[in-house]
């Protein structure tokens, strides 16, 4: 006894081990969801306030709109054809059917990548437009064997002799159908096209290769804003369709029970359940498809449009609102999440966008492979009256002669620390290689990034190609290596309000906004100079929509709009207009947002290495990463 | 003579070139019990499949009541079936199960409602009619799938092994119930099992069959009595089949010994089968009867005595009210009428096509 006892304690604490394993993460992105900060790491009271912008952010209601209306139609479809198709399929004889099964299974069973690249390259072979129809298609056809997966066994335990008692009375071999067949199979076909439903709205990867430009659904739409972090609407967003979903699966699993206990159920009660489960589904389909049909809009193609490429939450959508108001031109807006995957898809298809916004040395890559149109500035009034001349005179380095880009944004690198917890100024990069500290270091997880710090450090450019200092500066990140906590990206600016670290590489950017959460931090562009980097707005050399591209970029550099986008994505703005009509004096002063020139001219941006150089550095940083 | 209703002329049958009937000819006449028997895989219930017109033949020809019917849908012919597993339409009520045929015809109301109530009495179920089919006894289920049945008044009713999933209690009951309904309503049905007793006590008529081809037809008496061949012989009953030599008319050698017979025409010093029913094998005493023998075993059966006697190199079975002891020495003693003698057949194969050649 005593012995079953002990084990019985083991069985709850494990079971409780597991279920805090499956639901830490979702419980934490609802606490979270309610958070009032914008950190992860900090708790800034109860709000329903993300929730609240979640519901007026037009695009993730696109988004999200378009993601019931492509599952609901895949849904529909998949199921129809999946429902016929093992009706048919049990008719043949066994071989046949593990045959076809097999067949049928693929692509259930096949990596969605590859499931996704070639839907991808036969849309491209047939000269699909890509868009809401291929990615429906793809829907439907990843969801026809989940479809079957669930019909195939009740279809299998349905003696065909009632569908032929049916026949033998008379019935017409449809009627008998109808009659016999389907209301046993029902359970079956509502379980299977929850299950498609499901499967489609969490679908990523195939919607990412099908979907091509100017059509994003929720999975893509999220993916997209990663580069940024992720904003805390989409906290709230997660912590809905994690609702959702959990109501579709409890529905899904009483529709298969329905009938498996029917001895305990009063008839009455029985059918009564069932009218109430197929007309509570009804209701929600209704409402999707009603939902749907406010987003509608979405699908209908405006001849006047422009296509623009920007990365993740870099501009303030109320923004792209006023410019189709004003222009009466229709915004077809993509987010990147790198340069280098920006890169890929504009040398896939130069056309698929207008107007681009990459940083500096991908723009010379860019020029170099002759893949942006040559712009002329008198084009672009807001530009030249209100972009300061510094800033495109540092383009240049990039852009010689300003003959392809506009500034966006820049910003500069430097080390944020904790005022608190470091005894000297930090005026240098040596400050990360202070034993000290060792452990409460964050780097940055990027090529450039980290070399720029070992390479500034020891006075060599930060465009350096020479081997040997690439040799030095890969030693000195490797001895580096064990001080550093993480090599992260966006976590720098959480863990430092957090105070999880004293020292961190950070863009001036994130660093306003920590200040904002944490006053103890600082913001310090070390002695030995850093990298400045600039974002600059481009049109591609085969861009459709050229005139329209060349009004969106001056709009960008109508004071107005330079400040909403600055006051919402906190980097530097080049709009000297704008810069004046900052209300807030402590960032309109920042010499975190606007350091001073002495302070610039220490800073160099990033030059396109070449291939060569490209291929250098990245034999490097493996180098660094692998002696971690 | 009773009237032809169905002929099943020169029927071929294949499924992925496997023969399952071989050029079949069967009159089943008006009125009758017919029951078709035979071992899983003689092609009993395609037969019977055919008919119902859930199946095509690959040759050959149906004829119901001088029409020809071989292409005609199941849901247009005068036959009904009641299947094997009930078949009926769990997510209706007994009513509505009963009336589904007479919904499709159009009937009115009225008629729908007479006519449930009709068919529930006939087979013993009144009140039953807003039960759920899952809420009922197998026993219960199946006579609900005959009343279906019959209330769109076919002029056959096809039933395949519909007891088969019974009780043995149940299925004894049925068997009763089933010969009373097919007397009330005055129509064919055509039975297939392979429980022969059920065919001896139910059928008017006995169609034998085995791999495809019919073994034997008749009544239950002529089946049991004078089996045709050792395959009837042994799928009817319990029976001791021997090989032996016909001597000449009505005298065959036994295991060595001569015995009295009543057969004639199979020429003389000629190999055949006899069969014995070990009803009719007396044990006698010593010296009083033809072949000596030793009681090897007994088991007590009820009604009678079961036993194995070893005589002539042959276990004998034999069913008698009176019992002899383990060990004891008997002979055996036959009546000539009790001896009956059959053909041999050379092969297998020829042994299948019996007497249907």
């Amino acid at each position: 006894m005593q012995k079953k006892k002990s084990n019985n304690v083991f069985e709850k604490i494990y079971m409780g081990i597991i279920f805090v394993f499956m639901y830490a993460p979702i419980l934490t992105l609802i606490v979270l969801s309610f958070n009032s900060s914008k950190s992860r790491a900090k708790w800034g009271g109860f709000t329903f306030n993300w929730y609240i912008r979640l519901f007026s952010d037009s695009e993730v209601l696109n988004a999200l709109a378009n993601t019931l209306i492509i599952a609901l139609i895949a849904t529909i479809v998949a199921t129809i054809i999946g429902t016929v198709t093992t009706v048919a399929l049990v008719g043949l004889n066994r071989k046949t059917r593990a045959v076809i099964m097999g067949v049928t299974n693929i692509p259930m069973i096949n990596a969605d990548i590859v499931t996704g690249i070639s839907l991808m390259l036969l849309f491209r072979v047939l000269h699909f437009n890509t868009g809401f129809f291929t990615v429906l298609i793809a829907h439907i056809t990843f969801n026809i064997p989940y479809v079957m997966l669930s019909v195939m066994p009740r279809m299998k335990t349905i003696s065909p002799s009632v569908y032929e008692a049916a026949l033998d009375l008379g019935a017409r071999p449809m009627y008998a159908f109808r009659k016999t067949v389907l209301p046993d199979l029902a359970p079956a076909v509502v379980s299977g096209a929850l299950m498609a439903f499901t499967m489609s709205i969490d679908d990523f990867i195939i919607t990412y290769f099908t979907k091509g430009s100017g059509f994003d659904t929720l999975s893509t739409k999220i993916y997209n804003e990663v580069k940024r972090g992720i904003q805390p609407e989409i906290y709230a967003l997660s912590a809905i369709i994690f609702i959702v979903v959990l109501g579709l699966l409890f529905a899904s699993n009483r529709m298969k029970n329905v009938k498996i206990k029917p001895r305990e159920m009063d008839e009455r009660k029985a059918k009564g359940r069932k009218v109430r489960l197929i007309a509570a589904t009804a209701v929600a389909m209704a409402a999707i498809v009603f939902l749907g049909m406010l987003f509608g809009g979405v699908f209908s193609k405006k001849s006047n449009q422009v296509y623009v490429y920007n990365a993740g939450e870099y501009i303030d959508p109320e923004v792209i609102e006023m410019f189709e108001e004003e222009y009466g031109i229709e915004v077809i807006y993509d987010e990147f999440e790198s340069n280098e995957i920006m890169y890929a898809k504009v040398a896939a298809d130069n056309a698929a966008y207008d107007v681009l916004c990459p940083s500096d040395y991908m723009i010379a890559k860019l020029i170099q492979n002759d893949m942006l149109y040559e712009i002329d500035l008198d084009e672009f009034p807001n530009a030249q009256e209100y972009t300061g001349p510094q800033y495109f005179e540092s383009a240049q380095a990039f852009d010689p002669g300003n003959k392809y880009a506009v500034p966006y944004f820049w910003g500069t690198v430097g080390i944020l620390y904790n005022k608190t917890m470091v005894d000297e100024p930090v005026t240098s990069w040596d400050v990360l290689w202070d034993e000290k500290y060792s452990g409460e270091i964050l780097m940055q997880d990027s090529i450039r990034d980290a070399f720029m710090v070992a390479l500034a450090r020891n006075g060599f450019s930060i465009n350096s190609t020479d081997p040997k200092e690439i040799e030095i500066a890969t030693q000195d990140l490797i001895d580096q290596s064990p001080l550093v906590q993480a090599y992260v990206v966006d976590q720098v600016r959480d863990k430092m309000i957090g105070n999880e670290a004293i020292l961190g590489v950070i863009y001036s950017g994130e660093a306003i906004f920590t200040k904002r959460e944490n006053p103890n931090l600082e913001y310090v562009i070390p002695d030995e100079g850093s990298n400045v980097w600039i974002d600059a707005w481009v049109i591609t050399k085969d861009a459709r929509n050229k005139e329209n591209a060349k009004l969106w970029i001056d709009f960008m550099c109508r004071p107005d709009i330079a400040l909403m986008n600055f006051e919402y994505i906190t980097y530097s703005t080049p709009n000297i207009a704008a810069q004046e009509m900052i209300e807030d004096e402590d960032i309109r002063t920042s010499e975190v947002a606007f350091p001073p020139a002495e302070t610039l001219k220490r800073c160099d941006t990033y030059v396109y290495l070449g291939e060569e150089g490209d291929r250098l550095y990245s034999d490097a940083w493996k180098k660094v990463k692998s002696a971690n | 003579m009773k009237k032809e209703l169905i002929q099943l002329q020169h029927i071929s049958k294949s499924y992925d070139g496997h023969m399952i009937l071989d050029d079949l000819n069967l009159t089943i006449h008006e009125n009758e019990f017919v029951t078709l028997l035979g071992p899983s895989g003689c092609g009993k219930t395609t037969t019977l499949r055919i008919i119902g017109g859930f199946e095509r033949p690959d040759s050959g020809r149906v004829i119901f009541d001088g029409e020809d019917i071989t292409e005609l849908a199941p849901n247009r012919r005068q036959v009904n079936t009641v299947f094997q597993k009930y078949a009926l339409f769990t997510h209706m009520d007994i009513a509505e199960n009963i009336a589904f045929g007479l919904k499709i015809k159009n009937k009115s109301q009225a008629y729908i409602k007479d006519k449930i109530k009709y068919a529930l009495k006939l087979v013993n179920l009144e009140g039953y009619e807003h039960r759920m089919p899952d809420t009922l006894s197998g026993g219960q289920q199946q006579r609900i799938a005959i009343a279906r049945a019959i209330v769109n008044e076919p002029k056959v009713l096809l039933l395949d092994e519909p007891l088969g999933a019974l009780d043995l209690k149940l299925r004894q009951e049925m068997q009763y119930e089933l010969i009373r309904m097919k007397n009330e309503l005055g129509i064919t049905f055509i039975y297939v099992t392979h429980d022969q007793e059920e065919a001896l006590t139910m059928s008017d008529h006995i169609v034998v069959m085995n791999k495809g081809y019919i073994q034997q037809e008749g009544t239950p008496e002529d089946i049991y009595n004078e089996p045709e061949n050792a395959f009837v012989a042994d799928f009817i009953g319990d029976s001791n089949i021997i090989t032996a030599t016909m001597v000449r008319d009505e005298l065959v050698n036994i295991l060595g010994t001569n015995f009295a017979c009543v057969d004639k025409g199979f020429g003389e010093n000629k190999p055949v089968d006899v069969v014995i029913r070990p009803e009719d094998v007396k044990l006698v005493e010593r010296g009083k009867g033809t072949l000596p023998g030793v009681v090897s075993h007994i088991i007590f059966k009820g009604v009678h005595y079961e036993m194995e006697v070893q005589a002539g190199g042959f276990e004998w079975l034999v069913h008698s009210t009176r019992m002899n002891e383990v060990g004891s020495e008997v002979d055996i003693r036959v009546d000539p009428f009790n001896i009956q003698v059959m053909n041999r057949p050379a092969s297998e194969d020829e042994e299948a096509i019996g007497v249907a050649e």
